[in-house]
């Protein structure tokens, strides 16, 4: 009882103490559980809710024009695949959406009838409208359960698409589980009307390949999607790889569960530091409580106790603290779980059908219970070091026979430094301990600081690695126009900064890869904002090509090796200048010049200017610049009232917009026309239209990577604000530690006249060395993980922002002077007088 | 006429006990002359102790004033108090408190490096002085652990003396010691008090009092004897020891 005493004693003596340690297991195990409990649970969440749609696993759609019977007839003789389904679709990729905050956006849509729907999946409706309320919705609309869950609509909300400018609204009737295309990635699978499908079938029919026709099957496990093209081509003889569009279970797991693992991942990483770091004060406080209470020990030997049974007591007051730390953490990873469901939902943007597995919890309490007792039962055990007369002799372990660093006799400059140096080289192996707990907690606080910082304005830093400007107008020009003229006549404008000549993104098949590739052509890569190679140059000749980061990676290319790109019966190899971070499309982007993309595409038109605004002017302000300029595009011709006064202007209007809908819509490229109304003739042709449509990156941005920003900044600001009191602290507790356990000798300071700010002074000076070496041990290792943590998520090379590693290093430094300066306050409360009535 | 370093008017001391007031010391007018070797005696519980920390400026009196050298300084902080002590006052413990961690030498510049700047003069008067008390050259590396109980005081009275301070207080300097060392001590004292060197002295053994030339008797809180020795020379120690034991068991001791 006399050991439990002791043990309680200390508790209330250092209350600050236990409750520091009590906080650090409860983060621990708090967030070791939060892990346990929700890293399969994720895993199994999509799996379930893909199971629960009933979804097959794979869809590949191919262009209408391009699809042949014959291709369902290789899947079914070359692979057996098992419940495939032949259908139409529509596919509508970068469509203008307005939400249901009339906010527009950019997304990709899938369209499909029930029947079609039925036939790919069960159609698992998770909330709908009555069938009285859905007879009465003249466009009703069913969209996947994402939209519920992560995007906030709810029954009877409006979904409005945006076609060639004209707006389609639909009412939502209902919500259903979607297996695939059920991402901001992949897209959207949206379930309409028979007549809806019907009417869109006539505004996205073919001529720009916006329907498709879908193979619906669950793929055996040896399917191979280039196997199956190049077979389909062979029987086609077509060049159709470009083509083809595929979506996948593992793909669209792999895209939708990636950012939750690397959160969760994170989070095992944070606890770990936060762990660490508890060991290892947990670590030096024992020891310095034994030399504290080394005159205690002593009498609790004399008095016949065994250092067995005095260990015991220092190991009781960590089960007791940390053992209810544990279950505090434990409590509260329970008590938070239906919160982080419902973030897990948000990001999954599915339903969790698994009950958490609360005996992972209990696991995490007792393990992280026995850990801490047996760490502390190792240091307790030193304990035995001291038999009566050693410990009688108080303080004996810290005196030095050896050599005397940095001798008073040579002091320059300030005592108060000189002496915390000297008590910092008399100490060294204490300084080790602290130094891990710094590294650790300093490397994930820089690291969690580059990300805050990159991230603070939304995507603008993550623009930079998408591998294309990102900020510019792609004003796509009608066939017959001269792009060189306008190119030349919109640089000239004041609100354009450069404009630049390119083409489409062509796919091409890239020899012996996984995915095709896309010709992105610059006529001079010197006028890109954003294009940076990581490694080698930009291409310059015919037969020089830059790739992704990704790819490189993936297919272990280096530069100045060669790939083989094919296009059309075309086999053309180049060799690679350069590699740059692009997360486009995946990194399948291949960068070239012009007269590199005409080997390939001999056909290929430069049609497309890149238009590059100037500073402080919108890209809106621009669109509404260059739209004066030339007249609205075809496309936004389309819908446009036709509300002119006279007759002939109603006229013109009205055959300027069939025109323009000819143009936009349906790959027409001349038009004439000529109508008579009594004696008059009123006529004209397409040529007045220069522009078919532009374009900006900025929906796709906004529905897709602002969510991904957004989200990690939050993420990584917490973990950075968590981290910074993990740190404080620790230090604050190691510093009031160490101000106990050398109490004495502080008090004789004091009665030298050393004044409390000099003592306090000399202890937060006295782990300046450590922190200086431990704060640059943990900026090369956060170089380390950013370096690995971009190439691993997005498959780029972002630079580290060495400015703000520097600025994080330094308040770092000042941080761990502050906290522990500030800790060791209790030293104003070191009586000198009580010192020396003891 | 010898002017006053250390005066007290009305000054009181009290400590709270479990909700209770102890006053410890009541109301205390005293003045220490300039170059006296003043010793405090009295029974166990009398205050002396008490008394020493508030006239050095180690404890804050709970009213009335201290006046150093003219200069109140009872209204100090404590880091104000701190500058105080190391500016005027030498210190002497019973138990030592040499730094543990630091060697001979070490613990005496540790005390002389807060008032002035390093300079090899400095370092020659610290072995100096410990070399007048005994302590050799080879014994300026050794650390407080490997020191006798005599030797580390006469460190420690070095550490209080390094600076030349205007006052030096001692707390029982011997009462640790065995009859040969503290004799050793005492010499010392009386060696620094002949030079001129103001002493305040706690102590409740009569041969160290006799090293005094005033000794003030403390009862419950306040001075109820003052006790002027006769000057070396003028008496023997016979005479000495028979005046000082007349005058404490008039005081009851």
């Amino acid at each position: 009882m006399r050991i439990l005493r002791l043990s309680l004693f200390n508790l209330k003596k250092n209350k600050r103490e236990a409750l520091a340690i009590i906080f650090l297991t409860m983060i621990t195990t708090f967030m070791f559980s939060v892990f346990i409990t929700n890293g399969a649970r994720i895993d199994h969440a999509y799996d379930e809710g893909f199971k629960a749609s009933g979804s097959v696993n794979r869809l590949i759609i191919i262009g209408e024009d391009q699809y042949h019977d014959e291709f369902k007839r290789i899947l079914e003789e070359e692979y057996h695949p098992e419940r495939l389904s032949e259908n139409r679709y529509i596919f509508s990729a970068m469509t203008d959406v307005l939400d249901n905050n009339n906010e527009p956006l950019s997304q990709n849509l899938l369209f499909v009838t029930e029947k079609t729907e039925r036939q790919l999946e069960d159609f698992v409706k998770t909330e709908m409208m009555s069938e009285e309320e859905i007879a009465r919705v003249e466009h009703p609309i069913w969209l996947p359960d994402t939209f519920r869950i992560s995007k906030g609509y709810i029954l009877g909300d409006t979904f409005t698409v945006i076609k060639a400018a004209v707006p389609y609204p639909f009412t939502v009737v209902g919500f259903y589980e979607s297996g695939l295309q059920s991402s901001d990635s992949y897209g959207f699978k949206c379930v309409l009307s028979d007549a809806d499908y019907d009417l869109f079938s006539m505004i996205y029919r073919s001529g720009n390949a916006h329907s498709y026709v879908g193979l619906g099957f669950d793929a055996p496990a040896d399917f191979s999607l280039d196997d199956f093209i190049d077979k389909c081509e062979a029987s086609s003889s077509e060049n159709i790889r470009s083509d083809f569009f595929d979506f996948s279970y593992d793909n669209e797991k792999n895209n939708e569960t990636t950012f939750l693992s690397i959160y969760l991942m994170m989070t095992v990483f944070l606890s770990l530091v936060t762990f660490i770091a508890s060991l290892f004060m947990i670590r030096h406080k024992i020891g310095n409580d034994i030399e504290d209470q080394m005159q205690q020990i002593g009498v609790l030997e004399a008095l016949g106790y065994r250092s067995k049974e005095i260990s015991l007591a220092y190991l009781y007051e960590y089960i007791l603290s940390g053992g209810f730390g544990a279950i505090l953490g434990g409590i509260l990873a329970v008590a938070i779980t239906p919160a982080l469901d419902q973030g897990i939902m948000i990001m999954l943007g599915r339903g969790m059908h698994e009950s958490p597995a609360f005996s992972g919890v209990i696991i995490v309490v007792l393990a992280i219970t026995a850990l801490v007792t047996l760490f502390a039962l190792l240091k307790a055990r030193t304990v035995k070091n001291y038999p009566p007369v050693v410990a009688f002799r108080r303080g004996i372990n810290t005196h030095h026979f050896g050599k005397n660093p940095m001798p008073l006799e040579k002091e320059k400059g300030s005592i108060n430094c000189w002496l915390a140096l000297k008590g910092f080289l008399s100490d060294v192996k204490s300084g080790i301990g602290v130094s891990i707990c710094i590294i650790t907690a300093g490397t994930t606080l820089l690291f969690a600081l580059l990300m805050v910082v990159f991230f603070k304005d939304g995507t603008k830093s993550l623009e930079t690695l998408m591998g294309t400007d990102v900020n510019i107008l792609m004003v796509n020009l009608m066939s017959d126009v001269d792009p060189y003229a306008v190119r030349d006549e919109i640089a000239s404008l004041p609100e354009v900064e450069k404009a630049m000549v390119t083409y489409d993104l062509e796919f091409v098949s890239v020899k012996d890869a996984g995915d095709p590739g896309q010709i992105m052509v610059y006529e001079d890569f010197n006028l890109s904002d954003t294009l940076f190679p990581c490694y080698g140059r930009f291409p310059e000749h015919d037969n020089e090509v830059m790739i992704a980061f990704r790819r490189a990676k993936t297919q272990n290319l280096s530069l100045g090796d060669s790939i083989t790109l094919t296009s059309g019966g075309l086999e053309k190899s180049y060799i690679i200048t350069g590699i740059i971070s692009s997360m486009m499309n995946s990194g399948t982007v291949l960068y070239m010049t012009p007269e590199g993309y005409s080997r390939i595409r001999a056909d290929g038109r430069a049609h497309i200017i890149y238009v590059y605004p100037a500073e402080g002017v919108s890209l809106d302000d621009l669109e509404a610049k260059v739209s004066s300029l030339y007249g609205m595009s075809a496309k936004d011709t389309v819908g446009s009232s036709a509300a002119g006064g006279s007759l002939e202007e109603k006229i013109r209007l009205a055959a300027e917009e069939k025109i323009a809908v000819l143009l936009s819509q349906y790959g027409v490229t001349d038009v004439d026309y000529a109508i008579r109304i009594g004696d008059q003739l009123i006529s004209g042709n397409s040529r007045n239209f220069v522009i078919k449509e532009i374009t900006t990156y900025q929906g796709i941005i906004k529905s897709q990577m602002a969510p991904i920003a957004e989200v990690t900044k939050k993420y990584t600001l917490i973990a950075a604000v968590l981290i910074t009191v993990v740190i404080a602290v620790i230090l604050a507790i190691l510093s009031s530690s160490n101000v106990r356990r050398q109490r004495h000798s502080l008090g004789i300071m004091k009665s030298l006249g050393y004044s409390s700010h000099d003592l306090m002074t000399q202890m937060a000076l006295k782990i300046l060395p450590v922190t200086l070496l431990s704060v640059l041990i943990a900026s090369v290792c956060v170089v380390l993980i950013n370096r690995v943590f971009w190439t691993a998520l997005f498959g780029v090379v972002a630079s580290t922002n060495i400015p703000v590693i520097v600025i994080g290093d330094i308040g770092l430094i000042l941080f761990c002077y502050a906290v522990t300066y500030f800790s060791a306050g209790r030293i104003k409360k070191i009586s000198v007088t009580e010192l020396m009535t003891e | 006429m010898v002017s006053s370093i250390l005066k007290t008017e009305k000054l009181c001391k009290s400590f709270s006990n479990g909700g209770l007031q102890q006053h410890v010391i009541k109301n205390l007018d005293l003045e220490i002359r300039e170059g006296d070797f003043t010793v405090i005696m009295g029974s166990s519980g009398s205050g002396k102790s008490t008394l020493l920390y508030a006239l050095s400026g180690m404890d804050k009196p709970s009213m009335g004033k201290v006046l150093f050298n003219g200069t109140e300084i009872q209204g100090y902080s404590n880091d104000e108090l701190a500058v105080f002590r190391r500016r005027n006052c030498g210190f002497v413990f019973q138990s030592v408190y040499l730094l543990e961690n630091q060697n001979v030498l070490d613990n005496v510049l540790t005390g002389a490096l807060i008032v002035q700047k390093n300079s090899p003069e400095l370092v020659m008067k610290a072995k100096d002085l410990l070399k007048k008390v005994g302590i050799s050259d080879e014994d300026l590396n050794k650390y407080p652990s490997q020191l006798s109980g005599g030797e580390a005081q006469r460190v420690g009275i070095v550490r209080a003396i390094i600076n030349d301070p205007k006052i030096l207080f001692a707390d029982e300097p011997t009462g640790q010691l065995n009859s040969s060392s503290s004799r050793d001590v005492l010499d010392i004292f009386s060696d620094v008090h002949k030079r001129g060197q103001s002493i305040v002295m706690v102590t409740h053994d009569l041969k160290t009092a006799l090293r005094g030339t005033r000794v003030l008797y403390l009862r419950d809180g306040g001075i109820v004897g003052d006790y002027s020795m006769p000057v070396y020379g003028e008496n023997d120690l016979k005479e000495r020891r028979n005046g000082l034991t007349a005058f404490l068991e008039e005081m009851g001791w």
